[in-house]
């Protein structure tokens, strides 16, 4: 047993210290952080709440048929200290979202990486320190 | 990862090798102190060796399983395996899986639970961030059948070994060894050892999870006492919409074999690990596989001392559906009880108007199955609990609950229903034996009964049962597959039956699940009781069985599970709530029958994808799209075996049944 647990000690120098998230999935395992993918449409709901909030929004994908996406955002404290509250977004709001795609094939969702609102000039994602952690 | 950086880690996880040997050269020590530590309080994370900022943003990337003692099944589970099942409705409130637990942010708080008289303590409670109650119990009670429920904390034992407590966990649901991707079967065991050091606990934890590994994972965790600490607590924000996107909220999103292409992004950053280690395997975490790396020894002739199980999963699988020729009786909810009669499942719902029973049983266990009922039925008075005048219901001078002293116990209530969730033999076996036994009102008056069909209780079925059980048992007979008082009294064609009033004071329905198990499965709802009885759709024990010959699909299986858990409802976090009775099989809540459902949706959309590339019945057979699911829904010899399974997915989706 103590040798393997020398080995164990020795690969694990290779490790890193534990700095468990929050978040109770892996974003990096969840998302292909590597790709972006760009939508315009609809705002049909907005679900301000932790640990993140969802952004769902009614647009076409890459084959043009309307989907309903699921845009994950930052939780509520984040977007509150942002000014963002569940009054910021309204139904039928045409907002651009840019988010990182699922790695899963079919799936509709996203990690919300921008978001923009271009009837009042809205925006988050754009500035230093708007990333969803 | 930086000289520096490398060097800080290396003093971490010197002094975790040094926490380790103390820790287990502890759990050697037989005797038990007379005082033992306390490791009542707020604790907060220390270490442990979590991959956790390797990939970035301090989360698990896909494929890290450095360290895990993988056999086949547990890697291509874990290959296949998608995060984004978080997202779906029955997993969003999940809390994290046991292995997990002490290693997620938030902080642990153990509270004791002490025995009033002797100080004794009779149970710990841990608590983390994003979990329900861990009771681990210290006062030796024993362990629950293995037809009792699995939760997220597990059913937890622990004893003093020396200075350091060792909690044994069973009963624990599948869920994950590591975030992204590594998983765990239903099946494992978990032990723990906690150590005390000053203001310093260790924690090493072994999972032992055969279905997915060659032997027992280890991995260890520090904790800091803090007084000023609390411990964090995150409440269920679970949506009502899927966080997965789309209108499928049945959606499984999962990885088909090969697909998974981000399997080795993190090791671009780290190229001095090679690609085989990071995959994970028995051989991997000996030192002697260091020999493989300058060629001089292949990975294949390696040999390595390498601890076995201490689990017999296949006998822990059977124990769920014991084989025994008994009958052993669990209670579930409100007023319904399981009764596990020779391995199959029977549904039993006892109250002030009688007995219901969903399905008899084999005919062989008809006497005994009627006297655990009849134990049921004739449960004794409790004894007197008021006195005197102040009792409520008092009538007269004297408390009621004289009578209950003085008298003997007032007749029970008799059969009045069965339901059968289809004619398979372990369902329909004991109808005339115990419906005989039964007395449903059918005229005649004043309570006596019609001449015919007697006094039976009422039978209800799909007519699809009717048709099958009252047909010439053979091509070459003219008697019926079962005698007339065997057969269902009153039969139902729509895609519902609901009992036209409460019975024992609750709604029952009764819904047909078309074209799943045959053509007439039903399962059964008892809206108060918050308990469906899922007949053969689900099982804990094996592989849903398909019988194409009698009207059978893999699509109507999958519907039937998706309804299930449309129906049901979780009480918290995942757990609980609805309680579903499988057909053979351990007592199930909601995350069961999802992940049940998950297996056999996968398996699903796997044999798709091979029968798309033109794949024969027996090159499908040859890629064992099942292989990570044998060990624990599978069988080589009986009556339903994993080949049978193969065959029935493949013929069901090649007539796009």
């Amino acid at each position: 047993m103590m040798r393997r647990i020398s080995f164990i000690a020795t690969v694990a120098v290779l490790m890193l210290a534990a700095v468990a998230a929050y978040g109770h999935h892996s974003y990096a395992a969840t998302y292909d952080t590597s790709k972006e993918v760009k939508l315009q449409g609809k705002l049909i709901q907005f679900v301000f709440r932790n640990p993140h909030s969802y952004v769902t929004l009614q647009a076409p994908d890459d084959k043009g048929a309307m989907q309903r996406w699921s845009v994950e955002w930052a939780g509520t404290s984040q977007l509150s200290n942002r000014g963002i509250t569940q009054e910021t977004l309204k139904i039928n709001d045409a907002i651009t979202i840019v988010g990182r795609p699922s790695r899963v094939p079919g799936e509709y969702r996203l990690l919300m990486v921008n978001l923009t609102r271009p009837a009042d000039g809205f925006s988050w994602g754009t500035r230093a320190g708007e990333i969803v952690d | 990862m930086d000289n520096a950086g490398r060097s800080r880690m290396t003093v971490r996880l010197v002094f975790l090798a040094v926490a380790l040997s103390i820790s287990l050269s502890s759990y050697a020590q037989p005797a038990r102190p007379a005082t033992p530590p306390d490791i009542a309080g707020e604790w907060v994370l220390q270490s442990n060796e979590d991959p956790g900022q390797i990939g970035g943003q301090g989360q698990p990337t896909l494929g890290y399983y450095l360290g895990i003692p993988f056999n086949d099944a547990g890697r291509m589970r874990a290959d296949t395996s998608a995060e984004s099942l978080w997202g779906t409705p029955e997993y969003q409130c999940r809390p994290h899986s046991a292995p997990h637990q002490w290693r997620g942010l938030g902080g642990a708080r153990i509270l004791k639970e002490v025995d009033p008289l002797s100080s004794e303590v009779n149970a710990y409670h841990i608590k983390f961030m994003r979990s329900l109650d861990w009771p681990v119990y210290m006062d030796g009670r024993p362990r629950p059948p293995a037809w009792a429920p699995h939760t997220w904390s597990g059913f937890s034992t622990g004893e003093w070994i020396g200075n350091t407590l060792k909690i044994t966990t069973t009963h624990l649901k599948d869920g994950y060894l590591r975030r992204a991707g590594p998983q765990t079967s239903d099946m494992y065991t978990m032990t723990d050892l906690i150590t005390r050091h000053g203001d310093t606990i260790t924690v090493v934890t072994v999972i032992d999870d055969p279905i997915y590994q060659d032997e027992p994972f280890l991995q260890s965790t520090t904790y800091q006492a803090d007084l000023n600490a609390t411990t964090n607590w995150e409440t269920c924000n679970a949506s009502s919409f899927a966080e997965n996107g789309g209108t499928n909220r049945h959606w499984v999103p999962h990885f088909l074999p090969g697909q998974n292409t981000g399997l080795t992004e993190w090791l671009k950053g780290e190229k001095w690990i090679p690609e085989a280690a990071a995959r994970g395997g028995v051989k991997t975490i000996y030192p002697e596989y260091r020999a493989t790396f300058n060629g001089s020894v292949k990975a294949a002739d390696l040999k390595v001392p390498s601890s076995k199980s201490a689990v017999n999963v296949s006998k822990a699988i059977a124990d769920q559906a014991p084989r025994d020729g008994e009958v052993h009786v669990l209670p579930v909810q409100g007023n319904i009880y399981m009764l596990i009669a020779d391995g199959n499942n029977v549904t039993v719902s006892i109250g002030a108007e009688g007995v219901l029973m969903v399905n008899t049983g084999t005919a062989a266990m008809s006497d005994k199955i009627l006297a655990a009922v009849r134990q049921l039925v004739n449960e004794p008075p409790k004894p007197n609990q008021c006195f005197g005048v102040n009792c409520s219901g008092t009538v007269g001078w004297s408390s009621p609950f004289i009578n209950n002293a003085i008298s003997s116990p007032t007749p029970s209530k008799p059969l009045r229903f069965i339901i059968n969730t289809s004619a398979a033999p372990e369902n329909v076996g004991g109808n005339q034996k115990i419906g005989t036994t039964g007395f449903f009102p059918r005229g005649g008056g004043f309570g006596a009964a019609i001449a015919s069909p007697g006094r039976t209780a009422q039978i209800i079925a799909h007519e699809n049962v009717l048709f099958r059980m009252s047909a010439p048992a053979s091509p070459t007979s003219k008697e019926p597959a079962y005698p007339t008082a065997a057969q269902p009294t009153d039969s139902y064609f729509d895609e519902f039956h609901k009992l036209p009033e409460y019975f024992n004071g609750e709604a029952v329905i009764v819904y047909h699940e078309p074209a799943a198990n045959t053509d007439g499965d039903s399962i059964v709802f008892f809206r108060h009781s918050e308990v469906i009885s899922a007949g053969n759709i689900f099982s804990t024990v094996s592989y849903p069985i398909i019988d194409l010959e009698k009207g059978g699909s893999l699509q109507g299986v999958i519907k039937g599970l998706n309804h299930i858990l449309d129906l049901s409802v979780a009480e918290y976090r995942s757990q609980g709530g609805t309680w579903i009775i499988p057909g053979r099989g351990r007592l199930s809540d909601t995350a069961d029958v999802a992940s049940y459902r998950n297996m056999v949706t996968i398996i699903r959309d796997r044999v798709q994808d091979l029968i798309d590339k033109g794949m024969t019945l027996e090159q499908v057979k040859a890629a064992r799209p099942t292989m990570d699911f044998d060990g624990r829904y599978g069988a080589d010899t009986g009556s339903w075996t994993t080949t049978m399974f193969v065959e029935a997915v493949y013929k069901s989706l090649k007539e796009k049944k």
